[in-house]
């Protein structure tokens, strides 16, 4: 199915809109499974969902530790001497928290089935000024920009034959912070060099701007969006 | 009229700093092809961003002097109007890519002059064809290699037709095979009449060209025509441009 | 044993359709200077980036002195092997020059009297005294080259790998780092160049290796001294 760029964005939101409201495992559950769905439907490979989500394992881990801890309630199921240490509510609100990063993280992969040329051209097609759409773009490029910048970074000093495993904490946190300036430096530097590359090839040069490829909307992309809309709110209202 | 006209040129990057360019004069007409050269750090850079306009919108660099492109006051013109006046292909390909693919790249210029579509299609078709990269139209530049980096980067400006280009070791990283055709690409462009300005270590690869400036420290080394200053080995050598 | 054996190495970036590294064969020598050559794409980079595990291969093995390089740590094979990237941005993360040179050495516990020795000694020899307090990242492409080149051959390894060193070099500055790489082969240390410039290439090599498409579709001997054999 190949849909407005736009339209997937309208999905997304939704589906990020009810995973925020929805509380229990009950409800995050088949959630997740229309999650799914839709993106066999978007031909998008399940299994890069694990990729993804093993990203975020571990601070999934520690929202449910926390969450398991800090919830009372229902049942207790693990104690230590005569403090409950774990309920079956707690339990419960653990992992309706993971589900809830879950849902938010696959509906986030329908993003990669359009690119973000696409995405700036619907946005300025709704009338939104090319400015501001390229920002958000070129926003969404930096922080990849960031994270490049620094495992370039850990892999020089690997290189030159630093053991980063082995280091002790308190060197590492010196190593890290004496590294600090030069790699924000350099990234800032970059983006500047950025800005410099587009402006000289005319970037601002007048009011508008003309655009390769246009985006057509059309009835389904109405249709998917209204059902989708109308949906969402009536769950949201129902709830 | 000149195509550029370069008047007492100074430049420092910031106020009390050292000056990076020092009083430079010099002219070309349109049609010519001028080859900088000279030792790493002696300001080719610098020279090629005060030329394009970009060191003079420089928070604190501080230009004196004047440069006229077409008659044109660079100073006096907006950041983003100069595009249509001067189009620069940086030394660092890295630097210049930001679009999802190679095509898009190519065609950020033609959009932001407002040509229609049917056009902008057109010249992103010609450069490529030109340049011998049809077959990347649809990679990412950030997973090309450098050299190919450096084709769609200078694609990219040529796609926006700018009467003067500016050219900072776009060679450095080309195969042979490439360094030919970018040759040829030159020649073809400045028999049509565009100003070329190209800075390159390697002087053999661009002999079609009519002028030769060796900078030294910020300065005029020498500036003439480029024939009889190749054939000079002793200076070049002196110079330590040749072995 | 050889230093470096690839044996049937491929490799592919994911999302891209075209093998960068197709069935590659290899043995290198810890004592010699070997260069890669080929068209631009054709690989090289993707190649040195494989022997020494910043990539992994996607398939085949290698082995750096009978040891495969996937169980290695990038610390314990940055020990033995010194890698030059192709852009200098990538590799200068110190806040000056001067420790961005030494910052190898005192990491890996050297005195801190033999490191200044040593940083002193490199920043005369590849002609940045002058910029021993300036930010990296703020010198000219030629200027950067050689912080990353100096950075990496200051810690002495046995073997460096450089890719693309002479870009952004004058002929004046490329002849001073053909010198000191002649010398460091002539006290024993190996290197593989990557490299387009033949110019460059052609006075150091004890062997050419040349790359199409990812394959290797060439690899010559050097015999006497006007020549390649195969």
């Amino acid at each position: 199915m190949t849909l407005d760029p736009r339209t997937k964005m309208v999905i997304v939101i939704c589906l990020s809109t009810l995973a925020l409201i929805y509380n229990s495992a009950g409800e995050l559950l088949p959630l997740l499974l229309v999650t799914l769905l839709l993106l066999l439907l978007f031909r998008i490979d399940i299994s890069s969902v694990w990729v993804y989500l093993k990203r975020f394992l571990q601070l999934m881990l520690v929202v449910f530790i926390i969450q398991c801890i800090f919830t009372r309630g229902g049942e207790v199921l693990l104690s230590l001497g005569s403090t409950a240490l774990v309920s079956s509510q707690g339990l419960l609100a653990g992992a309706s928290l993971v589900l809830r990063i879950i849902v938010i993280i696959s509906a986030a992969l329908i993003f990669t089935t359009f690119s973000s040329r696409d995405f700036i051209l619907g946005l300025v097609q709704w009338k939104i000024p090319y400015e501001l759409a390229f920002m958000v773009t070129i926003a969404m490029r930096f922080l990849p920009l960031f994270r490049d910048e620094f495992v370039n970074v850990v892999t020089a000093i690997q290189l030159r034959g630093v053991e980063l495993k082995q280091v002790s904490w308190g060197r590492k946190i010196d190593l890290f912070r004496s590294l600090l300036f030069p790699v924000v430096f350099g990234a800032l530097l970059k983006a500047q060099q950025l800005a410099v590359a587009m402006e000289s090839r005319g970037f601002r040069a007048y009011p508008r701007r003309t655009y390769l490829r246009r985006l057509d909307f059309i009835w389904i992309d109405y249709a998917v969006m209204l059902i989708f809309i109308t949906i969402t709110l009536m769950l949201i209202i129902s709830y | 009229m000149e195509a550029v006209i370069v008047e007492d040129l100074s430049y420092r990057y910031w106020p009390e700093g050292p000056l990076v360019l020092k009083n430079m004069n010099f002219r070309m007409a349109r049609g010519e092809m001028l080859v900088i050269t000279g030792l790493s750090g002696c300001g080719k850079s610098t020279l090629c961003y005060c030329l394009s306009g970009i060191a003079g919108h420089r928070r604190d660099g501080v230009m004196q002097g004047q440069i006229l492109l077409d008659g044109k006051d660079i100073q006096k013109l907006r950041a983003a109007s100069l595009a249509l006046e001067v189009g620069i292909v940086f030394q660092d390909p890295d630097s210049q890519l930001f679009s999802p693919s190679v095509e898009d790249e190519i065609a950020f210029g033609p959009e932001n002059l407002c040509l229609p579509p049917g056009d902008i299609r057109a010249r992103v078709d010609e450069v490529l064809d030109l340049l011998g990269i049809s077959s990347l139209i649809e990679a990412n530049p950030y997973h090309l290699s450098g050299g190919e980096k450096h084709l769609v980067a200078l694609a990219a400006v040529l796609a926006l037709d700018p009467p003067l280009l500016i050219l900072d070791e776009v060679m450095s990283q080309l195969d042979q095979q490439a360094v030919q055709r970018v040759a040829d690409v030159l020649k073809r462009l400045k028999d049509a009449g565009k100003t070329i300005i190209a800075v390159e270590h390697r002087l053999e690869t661009v002999t079609f060209a009519d002028h030769l400036m060796v900078l030294e420290r910020g300065a005029l080394a020498r500036w003439g025509p480029i024939e009889p200053m190749t054939a000079d080995r002793e200076f070049l050598a002196a110079q330590h441009l040749i072995d | 044993m050889h230093f470096l054996t690839l044996t049937q190495v491929n490799f592919h970036y994911p999302k891209l359709s075209r093998m960068a590294l197709e069935n590659i064969n290899l043995e290198i020598e810890q004592k010699s200077i070997t260069a890669i050559i080929g068209p631009n794409g054709s690989g090289k980079t993707t190649l040195g980036k494989v022997m020494i595990g910043i990539l992994q291969a996607t398939g085949g093995k290698v082995l750096l002195q009978g040891e495969p390089v996937s169980e290695m740590s990038l610390a314990q094979i940055g020990r033995r092997i010194g890698y030059v990237f192709q852009n200098p941005d990538l590799q200068l993360f110190c806040a000056t020059v001067a420790e961005e040179i030494g910052f190898g050495l005192v990491n890996q516990g050297w005195e801190p009297a033999r490191v200044k020795e040593k940083v002193d000694f490199c920043l005369e020899f590849f002609q940045l005294a002058e910029y021993r307090h300036v930010f990296p990242l703020l010198l000219s492409q030629g200027e950067k080259q050689r912080v990353a080149i100096a950075s990496v051959l200051v810690a002495e390894n046995e073997f460096v790998i450089l890719d693309e060193p002479t870009i952004g070099l004058d002929a004046y500055r490329k002849k001073i780092l053909a010198g000191y790489l002649r010398k460091i082969a002539s006290i024993g240390r190996g290197m593989v160049l990557i490299s387009h410039d033949m110019g460059f290439v052609e006075h150091l090599a004890d062997r050419v290796i040349q790359l199409e498409k990812g394959r290797i579709v060439g690899d010559s001997e050097r015999k006497g001294r006007n020549g390649y054999d195969t």
